[in-house]
């Protein structure tokens, strides 16, 4: 199988195979990533920019020299397009509440302790939005998409011991805003 | 892990469970099909050569009108044709300038 700077190069001498490999590759870390940044909200928004940075990638592969891994540039595009989107919709009505997805996923005791529970998770929910993007994006990718530290660490372009340290400040932060709101994390 | 950072870890596992989304199935092949369609559009002949004219008849037209307002203007040949030249050359040596530049810079990291 080849690399992907074997792919690359065969793609910046106008092989169209050798690109949609790359797509083939690279089109769900990049689709998950945009989710993680935008949210769970904006998921139709997040298509459109694994979209876009594809479109971008294909017309500026040329100037692509290798300094760094592939992965890691795309990566990058993709952060950058992710977080310009998400300053245009941020005051644009969300497809689906990511607080109604939390109380979903929650067991159901009784309604009072639904209700409380969703509160809680609405809190929380808005407590997450006000971290820094890549807080949020690294919460989203370990907690609710599932991925290891190392996966977090290379869709955020960061080493493992940073990936883990945002994972470890966000929660400090998180513990605290939510006894700040009168709220205890058990 | 301490208990407290246990506790929010918990509660995030519990509060964000939710279905994972996933790019639709036919991603790949719709994103291939819009690239080959939007290749299509740069690279039809008629089309660049149609740019090319109209390219080059804007910057003849620029030069001409140029040059007779500056000759209006009382200014020799000389000086109109440095005016004129000069920038084209400026323009023409940045792209040089930025891959020998660049080059330098790889030379001297490795």
């Amino acid at each position: 199988m080849d690399s992907d700077s074997q792919l690359v190069a065969r793609a910046q001498s106008g092989d169209q195979q050798a690109f949609a490999e790359l797509v083939c590759r690279h089109s769900t870390p990049v689709f998950r990533l945009a989710v993680s940044i935008l949210g769970r909200e904006f998921i139709p928004e997040a298509e459109d920019v694994a979209q876009e940075v594809f479109l971008k990638v294909h017309h500026a592969i040329e100037s692509f020299r290798g300094e760094a891994e592939f992965s890691s540039w795309i990566y990058r595009i993709t952060f950058n397009q992710a977080l310009n989107l998400k300053a245009r919709v941020r005051f644009r009505s969300p497809h689906e509440d990511e607080t109604v997805l939390c109380a979903t996923a929650t067991p159901e005791p009784g309604p009072e302790r639904l209700a409380e529970t969703a509160q809680r998770d609405r809190t929380l929910a808005e407590c997450i939005r006000t971290l820094p993007e890549v807080y949020q994006s690294a919460l989203r990718l370990y907690y609710w998409l599932g991925a290891g530290v190392g996966e977090v660490a290379a869709l955020l372009v960061v080493p493992e011991n940073t990936a883990k340290s945002y994972l470890h400040r966000a929660r400090h932060l998180l513990h605290s805003m939510l006894r700040e709101k009168g709220y205890s994390s058990d | 892990m301490d208990p407290r950072e246990a506790a929010i870890d918990s509660l995030l596992r519990r509060s964000m469970a939710a279905p994972v989304p996933s790019p639709p199935p036919d991603f790949d092949q719709q994103l291939m099909r819009e690239l080959r369609q939007g290749l299509q559009r740069q690279s039809s002949p008629v089309l660049d050569r149609y740019r090319r004219i109209l390219l080059t008849c804007y910057g003849l037209t620029s030069v001409v009108v140029c040059a007779v307002v500056m000759r209006s203007q009382g200014l020799d040949w000389g000086a109109i044709a440095v005016m004129i030249l000069g920038p084209l050359a400026l323009v023409a040596t940045v792209p040089w300038a930025r891959r020998a530049t660049h080059t330098r810079i790889r030379h001297s990291a490795k």
